[in-house]
């Protein structure tokens, strides 16, 4: 029987009160869940055929389950779906060999929650905003274009000029939503995480982490940036256990 | 009064939960196969976060991934 990983827990005093609520949980299909350990750093763990293990959405939103319901009362790093190990004694050997990286992990998330944010754009109307006051400045075509004699290539090359101004013109627009975020984050004392124009519409990808007791403070922040930014849409998901602030691959 | 700005609809939460357990969170080296079947990933009229996309695209395919 294969061990399914489902997080690495700090448990500094009772253990019985981690013991206590594994005996009230089940894991994915239907398993008991249970404890391995070294020194203070614990692994919730169940057993798992690897044949009887069908990876579907539902098996991984109970293993998610599982996990959330943990960080509740756990500091934790949550693991990724799907880490399984031969036998308890490689996990304790496993967690031994890590100690030191887990430890600091978990000391950097002590505390605290993750959240996530999407800033979605109606990427054709932005941009016929952000054209509208590039024309209004006046900004192209640059000089040399009016000295080419061909008029097809001059177009073309008028078209490609704006196209790549009109880019620019996103970025810098994101740059200064970002700019703005950050300066609010700041305030806050949160770590962030920012992927720019993950797809057309979705112009913001972030996750922060926090102190728990600034979620209000976040929200709030948030809410504030939504009704300063009325034609973007800004959508706050979590609490979150700290997915994005592991930074471990385990040896 | 911004409480509204804490998205609870259902399946946008499905969606990051599932991006993240997914594709985030401590990666165990060794011999790990992650075949996914099956999963239907629920669009809400936005479009995926690309590396979930990816990722499911590189799963469903049915290749092995083996963490160095």
């Amino acid at each position: 029987m294969d061990k399914m990983i489902y997080s690495i827990l700090a448990v500094k005093n009772n253990p019985e009160k981690l013991k206590t609520l594994l005996s009230g949980m089940k894991g994915i299909a239907g398993t008991d869940l249970y404890e391995v350990y070294f020194d203070q750093i614990y692994a919730v763990v169940s057993d798992i055929n690897k044949t009887d293990l069908i990876n579907d959405k539902s098996n991984a939103i109970q293993y998610a389950g599982v996990i959330e319901i943990l960080a509740q009362q756990f500091t934790l790093l949550p693991m990724r779906f799907g880490s399984l190990m031969e036998s308890t004694d490689l996990i304790t050997k496993m967690l031994e060999r890590n100690h030191h990286e887990f430890h600091q992990n978990l000391q950097k998330v002590e505390n605290k929650y993750e959240f996530g944010l999407k800033v979605f754009c109606d990427s054709e109307k932005l941009k016929a905003e952000l054209r509208a006051r590039s024309e209004a400045d006046n900004k192209t075509p640059a000089k040399a274009i009016s000295e080419i004699k061909n008029s097809m290539y001059k177009n073309y090359m008028i078209k490609k000029l704006k196209e790549h101004r009109l880019e620019e013109l996103l970025l810098t627009y994101v740059d200064s939503v970002i700019a703005d975020i950050t300066g609010y984050l700041t305030r806050l004392n949160a770590v962030n995480k920012f992927k720019k124009m993950a797809t057309e519409t979705t112009i913001i990808d972030a996750v922060f982490l926090l102190d728990k007791e600034r979620k209000d403070a976040l929200i709030h922040t948030f809410g504030d940036l939504q009704n300063q930014y009325t034609r973007l849409k800004f959508v706050l998901t979590g609490p979150w256990p700290p997915y994005n602030f592991v930074e471990i691959t385990i040896k | 009064m911004h409480d509204n700005i804490i998205d609870r609809s259902k399946d946008i939460t499905i969606l990051e939960l599932l991006d993240r357990v997914l594709n985030k969170g401590v990666i165990l080296t060794g011999d790990i196969v992650i075949s996914v079947a099956d999963i239907d990933l629920v669009y809400v009229g936005v479009k995926l976060m690309l590396s979930s996309v990816e990722t499911m695209e590189q799963l469903k395919s049915g290749k092995s991934l083996v963490e160095k």
